[in-house]
Formats: C-alpha cells, sequence, structure tokens
C-alpha cells in the first residue's frame, strides 16, 4: 500500500473495505468484490510460503473440509465444488492436508517451486489398508 | 447585595430552602445564587447552605460570606455550630426552638445583643406536613422579618415551584409558612 | 418522538441541571455513562428525561468511567449523537480511552465537572483533572457559572461534530461552586436550541452498510506519526475558526458573547491576573474594587483550553505590565500550566511583562476576594518594580508557613 503523506488519506485511524458502495457484497464473488487498496484482500502473502499445496480433483470427493479448516480462506470453492487454491493468500500452513480424508489425500504439499503437472504425475497411489495386514493377536 | 446563611442538617431540606427562595426571587427579576457546603456528608450531619440576591449578575463565588440573615432550621445547631461565623453589626438571626428568644439567648450566650427572632419551624412542620421538614416554615418567617416580599405573593411563588408535589404536601407547606410568618417573634 | 419541555426565560439551575438540559435539547442519541461525584446529576437527570419520554435516545448503565467511554467510543463509531459525563477519579479511568475517542476523530462530548484527585480522597473541586486531559486530543471548553455550563454544550457539538474538525470536546465546570450552585440561567426553547446544533449527520459510520468501514486500526511507526500530525493539523488549523463561528451565531441567537479567551477591563490594564473556571467571575469583582483604588487591573479568562488560543492571548496581553497566572492544580515539581502556557506565549513577542505564578483553591478550598486583593497588590509591586518582588510560584489561602517556589 502506497505510503501516503499526512494529509493524504481519510481521517480518524479508519479503513474502508470497499471503494464506492457494495451492496449485497454477500452474493458477491470475491474476485467481483470492489476491495479497496486498503483490503487484506489486496495484499498478497505468497512469499510467506516455503511448501504449497497442490491439489488433485481426480480424489476430490467436495467434502468441503479444506474449505472449512483453512485460516485463511484460500480454498476457493464454487457451488460446493472444491475448484482450487488461491496463492495469493495461502501462506503454505499444510491445514488443508493435514484434514483432507481421501485416500491418496487430493491435497499435498510441495516444494515451492515443484511444477504441478509434474506433481500430479508422480501423485501417491492409494494406500492398502495397513490396519487390515495386522495379524490378529489372539 | 443580599446575602443569607443557612444552618441544617443535611437532610432537612436546606439545599431545597435555598433553591425554593432562589427560583422564587428569581421570577422577580432579580439575580440569585443558592449553593451549599457539602463534603462527604451524611444525613444528619451539620452543613450551610448559602444565597445571595443581587439587582446585578452574582459574580462572586467565593464561600466567604458575611451574611445579613442567618437561619437556623435544626434547634441543636446553636449550640455545635458556629453560627455566629463571619458575622456583621447588622446581621439578623432567625432560629427554630421551642424556647423563647429569651430563653435561646440565655441558653446561648453569644447571641447577646444580637438581633435574634425565634420560631418553631420543627414543630409547626410536623403539625402540618407531618414531616419535621423545616425548611419552607422558616422562608415564611424570613418574608415576615426581611419584608422581602408581600407573603400572598410569596405563596403563589411556592405553589410554582413545589409544583411536582401531591396537591395535599403543596397545601402543607402553604399553611406551613403562613403559620411562621404569623408566630415568629 | 421525544415530548418538549417549557421552560421558564429565566431558569434557576446548577451547572449540573444546566448541562443536563443542553444534553436533553440536542436529543443525544446515546449515553453511556457511570456516577461519580460532583457529576452524578447530568446523567441521572438526563436518565430521568429519558425515561420520562424528553429524549428520544438510549440511556447506558455502565460497569465503570472506561466503560463509559469504551460505549460512547462506540456508539459514535456507528455513527449516532454521544455524550456522557464524570469527574475526577472516575476521568482519570477514562484516560485511555480519551486518546482513542481524539485518535478516531469521533465527536463525542464529554462534561467534566472539574474536582481534586486523590490522595487523599477529596470530592470537592479544583482542575486537577482538566489538566490531565490536556494531552489527549480533545477540545476543552472552560465554564465559569451555569450559563456556560449551559451555553457551551450547545458550541461544543456544533464545533465537534462539524465534518471539517470530527473531534471530540469537553465542557469543564467547576465541582459544586458551579455543578450544585443554582443561579439564573437565560434557557433557549427545544426548537431553537436544537436548530442551533442540527441534526446530526454521521461520518465514516459503521450502520451505513453499503460502505463498511473499520474502526480503530493499528499502525506501527510507518503511519502513526502522519495519523497524529492530521489530528493535531486539524486541531491547530480548523478549530478555532470553527469554534469563533460557532461563537458568532450563538451571540446573534442569544445575545451572550464568548471568546476564545475572555478579557475583561483589558483595554487599558497593567496588571492582569489569568485563570479558569469561577474564579474567573470572582476576579472580575475584585478588579472593578482595585480600580476603585486606582489599579488598573484586568481579568483574563481562559475559555477553550485546548486548542490553546496562542494568539489571542498574545494580542489580549500586549500592554499588560505584570500578570498573574493562578492553576487551581497542584504542578507536582514544576510551575503551574497556565503559567507554562503564558510564558510560552509572551517568549517571542514584545510584551514583556513580569510573570508570576499562584497556585490556589486544591481540594475546593475557598478562592476569597481577599486573596485576589493581596494577588494584585503584588503584581503592582511588580509592576513598579519592572522584576518580580515574590518568588515565581507562591501557594495562597495555605495553613502554615508561607510556602513558595523559585
Amino acid at each position: 500500500m502506497e505510503k501516503k503523506g499526512w494529509d493524504g488519506f481519510e481521517i480518524g485511524a479508519m479503513l474502508r473495505s470497499f471503494d464506492g458502495a457494495a451492496r449485497d457484497i454477500a452474493t458477491t464473488l470475491p474476485e467481483n468484490r470492489p476491495y479497496s487498496q486498503s483490503n487484506l484482500f489486496k495484499a498478497s502473502v505468497a512469499d510467506w510460503r516455503i511448501e504449497k499445496p497442490l491439489f488433485n480433483k481426480d480424489y476430490c470427493i467436495d467434502c468441503q473440509f479444506c474449505w472449512i479448516y483453512c485460516p485463511d480462506m484460500s480454498i476457493i470453492a464454487r457451488d460446493k465444488k472444491m475448484v482450487g487454491i488461491d496463492f495469493d493468500h495461502c501462506k503454505g500452513c499444510g491445514i488443508c492436508v493435514e484434514v483432507c480424508p481421501t485416500n491418496p489425500k487430493s491435497l499435498l504439499m510441495f516444494p515451492e517451486q515443484k511444477d504441478e503437472e509434474q506433481a500430479l504425475a508422480g501423485w501417491p497411489k492409494k494406500e492398502k489398508n495397513a490396519k487390515a495386514e495386522e495379524p490378529k493377536e489372539d | 447585595m443580599l446575602e443569607i446563611r443557612w444552618h441544617s442538617r443535611a437532610g432537612q431540606g436546606a439545599v431545597t430552602g435555598a433553591k425554593g427562595l432562589a427560583d422564587v426571587v428569581s421570577t422577580t427579576g432579580k439575580h440569585v445564587q443558592a449553593f451549599a457546603f457539602y463534603g462527604s456528608a451524611k444525613r444528619g450531619a451539620a452543613m450551610t447552605a448559602y444565597n445571595r440576591v443581587d439587582d446585578k449578575v452574582v459574580m462572586n463565588h467565593e464561600k466567604y460570606m458575611r451574611p445579613d440573615y442567618v437561619l437556623v432550621i435544626d434547634p441543636a445547631l446553636v449550640y455545635i455550630a458556629d453560627i455566629t461565623a463571619n458575622e456583621k453589626e447588622s446581621t439578623i438571626y432567625i432560629v427554630t426552638t421551642h424556647l423563647s428568644t429569651e430563653e435561646l439567648i440565655a441558653s446561648q450566650p453569644k447571641l447577646e445583643g444580637k438581633k435574634v427572632h425565634t420560631i418553631d419551624c420543627i414543630k409547626i412542620a410536623q403539625e402540618t406536613i407531618g414531616r419535621p421538614i423545616p425548611n419552607t416554615p422558616m422562608l415564611g418567617a424570613l418574608m415576615k422579618i426581611s419584608e422581602m416580599y408581600d407573603i400572598e405573593f410569596f405563596k403563589e411563588s411556592m405553589v410554582k415551584v413545589l409544583k411536582k408535589l401531591p396537591q395535599k404536601i403543596i397545601d402543607a407547606n402553604m399553611i406551613a409558612i403562613q403559620r411562621a410568618y404569623d408566630e415568629v417573634k | 418522538m421525544a415530548d418538549t419541555m417549557e421552560l421558564l426565560d429565566i431558569e434557576v439551575w446548577d451547572g449540573n441541571m444546566a448541562a443536563s438540559q443542553a444534553l436533553r435539547q440536542v436529543q443525544v442519541d446515546v449515553v453511556a455513562a457511570y456516577p461519580i461525584t460532583p457529576s452524578t446529576p447530568i446523567v441521572e437527570n438526563y436518565a430521568n428525561f429519558e425515561a420520562n419520554g424528553y429524549v428520544d435516545g438510549e440511556f447506558v448503565m455502565v460497569e465503570s468511567e472506561h466503560a463509559a467511554m469504551s460505549g460512547c467510543i462506540g456508539a459514535a463509531a456507528a455513527g449516532g449523537r454521544v455524550a456522557t459525563a464524570t469527574s475526577s477519579q472516575g476521568f482519570a479511568l477514562m484516560v485511555e480511552t480519551l486518546y482513542s475517542a481524539s485518535g478516531m476523530r469521533l465527536p463525542i462530548i464529554l462534561n467534566v465537572v472539574n474536582r481534586a484527585l486523590g490522595a487523599p480522597l477529596n470530592v470537592n473541586g479544583d482542575h486537577s483533572d482538566m489538566y490531565l486531559g490536556r494531552d489527549s486530543g480533545w477540545i476543552q471548553f472552560d465554564a465559569y457559572c451555569p450559563q456556560n455550563a449551559y451555553d457551551l454544550n450547545f458550541i461544543a457539538f456544533k464545533v465537534a461534530e462539524d465534518h471539517d474538525i470530527r473531534l471530540p470536546a469537553m465542557v469543564h465546570q467547576d465541582g459544586f461552586m458551579t455543578s450544585h450552585t443554582a443561579q439564573g440561567v437565560a434557557t433557549l426553547t427545544d426548537e431553537a436550541a436544537y436548530n442551533f446544533v442540527g441534526e446530526f449527520k454521521p461520518m465514516n459510520d459503521m450502520l451505513d452498510l453499503d460502505h463498511p468501514v473499520t474502526h480503530g486500526v493499528q499502525t506501527e511507526e510507518d503511519w502513526h506519526f502522519e495519523h497524529k500530525a492530521r489530528q493535531q493539523h486539524a486541531l491547530m488549523t480548523a478549530v478555532i475558526p470553527k469554534i469563533e463561528e460557532a461563537f458568532d451565531a450563538f451571540e446573534k441567537l442569544t445575545g451572550r458573547r464568548y471568546n476564545l479567551v475572555e478579557a475583561y477591563d483589558m483595554e487599558d490594564a497593567d496588571v492582569a491576573v489569568i485563570c479558569m473556571g469561577t474564579s474567573v467571575e470572582t476576579a472580575r469583582e475584585v478588579a472593578e474594587e482595585m480600580r476603585a483604588q486606582g489599579i488598573k487591573a484586568g481579568v483574563v479568562g481562559i475559555r477553550v483550553f485546548r486548542p490553546w488560543p496562542l494568539e489571542q492571548l498574545a494580542a489580549v496581553l500586549k500592554n499588560v505590565k505584570a500578570i498573574a497566572a493562578l492553576d487551581r492544580s497542584s504542578p507536582h515539581g514544576t510551575v503551574g500550566t497556565l503559567f507554562n502556557e503564558i510564558a510560552g506565549t509572551l517568549y517571542n513577542s514584545e510584551t514583556k511583562a513580569v510573570l508570576t505564578n499562584y497556585i490556589y483553591g486544591l481540594g475546593g478550598r475557598d478562592l476569597t476576594k481577599a486573596h485576589l486583593v493581596s494577588i494584585y497588590g503584588d503584581l503592582k509591586a511588580n509592576m513598579d518594580a519592572g522584576k518580580p518582588t515574590t518568588p515565581l510560584q507562591q501557594y495562597i489561602g495555605l495553613r502554615g508557613p508561607k510556602l513558595s517556589f523559585f
């Protein structure tokens, strides 16, 4: 955000969420909202990340766990379908991967520089149920 | 400038009395001031209240006063409060007591040689209003001694000041004022 | 719709009732309050008006003065006309939130009934709490009598709520000496009073749902200085013209004239007493008496303590030869505040008057006319000598050996 001089901003340590009027904001998709420059939505935290989550839609069951648990609202979902990750606001915490219930997981952490196509090509296979193979003790 | 000091106990209505007097005087176009010394006093503690009356705006805010009238509305304060403090030669005392003026002066020698009037406001209040609130009768006595206002005008004005009280209480106050006016010596 | 109240042209009101009636007449939306002597009757009377249908607003009872001002801040940020009252220890507890209110540019009106700060605990009037508020970024008006307490509330709302100002304002009156002293107060009709201040116009209010705002943000070294500078700029440039405008409009409406610096008998004065509160009026009577004795005495009352009317005061003091600054607060380790302010006002000016300081009236101690006569006597001697003939700081009305410093 531009560092304005003392006479260059509105009074009262007050910040606006949007530029101009914002009606029915709940039904407006984030990318269509007139977020103001001082709104944190306009700030990118992408460079905080060391690892990034990548999404494999082949295994996703649209349970929305990742969408609920993400602390930065960085899971993009439309019509209750997971569509991807908002990499401007994702800090790479890995919670979405932790809570993903599919087998294999539909979200996995990769180094920031990892190529997405390569990652999808090398996605792990379904794990066998380890418990079922354990010998019964009695 | 006319200056009045009230000696009272917290709860006996000296502030209301001083305020009521100020209300009446104000309606006649004069400028008034009514205040009191409070401290963290409780009901029953000796206290003083004050009036100033003048033809021009009262700008003096000092608490120090050399009163023209000293109104004592509790009988015991003659003995325990410094009722003659900062007096002038012309200061007039009106004291609530069941004693005659002569008996009062005999019991409190420092009133010897001063202009002292007596009236039993406590008794009048009990017999008319039904409670020992001696403030309004004292105003009746003051009207008689000071000849400040015609008593009928004063009573009419006090009815307006007391207008928020029940009619029965207002009527009783008017009787109390008139009795004190008639009985003060 | 709130009921109107028929008032006499002159009502005998104490300063507290005068302030309460002003709050009623401007129809405050929210009063969040906690009681403390001697300001309690202001909010008590207001609650009474509200309960009896004379006010449409909300009265919020809170658990402390800190909460009272916090409630006012919330209500003001939400977009309402807001006021409260306090004194002394309660004011001290409010201090943290006072800075929030001014920094957030919220036009709250706070009636401060000036009272001493303990220890020792004392319910009576002095200016310790008023001085405590002087760096808080609020506009500070000072009343000398119940009439002023009534009038200055209207001025305060009109100035504070103006969109060029948007700063909170305090209306000060002396505990007991004004707050509990009944005097004649010339009243305005409900309609005239309300119209003078006008309807509240919200700005950046949280209840404007189409324009969501965040109030009370955090800034670090990257923004804080700019915000404080902006606040100071408004206080220093916008407020004084707006107050003068309001004083002019008020004079047109009522015939009563107020000035940033009240100058009495100052046109040809050789010696002047400068003070605040009820002392100003008492000093005026004494100045008249001094003039009868051939001393050209004047009185200067500070009507607007913040922003400090530096230029106006310098102009009033231009030709004076000896000045006494009377401070009703213990300066605790230096000269009194008024002494300091006046010294700062005159230091780079042509006026080379002898300036001395008196500490008086702490905890409600009476300032008598006799005290003021002795001060004018000192000033006359200082004028004749062309230098101080007394120590710079003297205590008056104090028991025991004479106390003075510097």
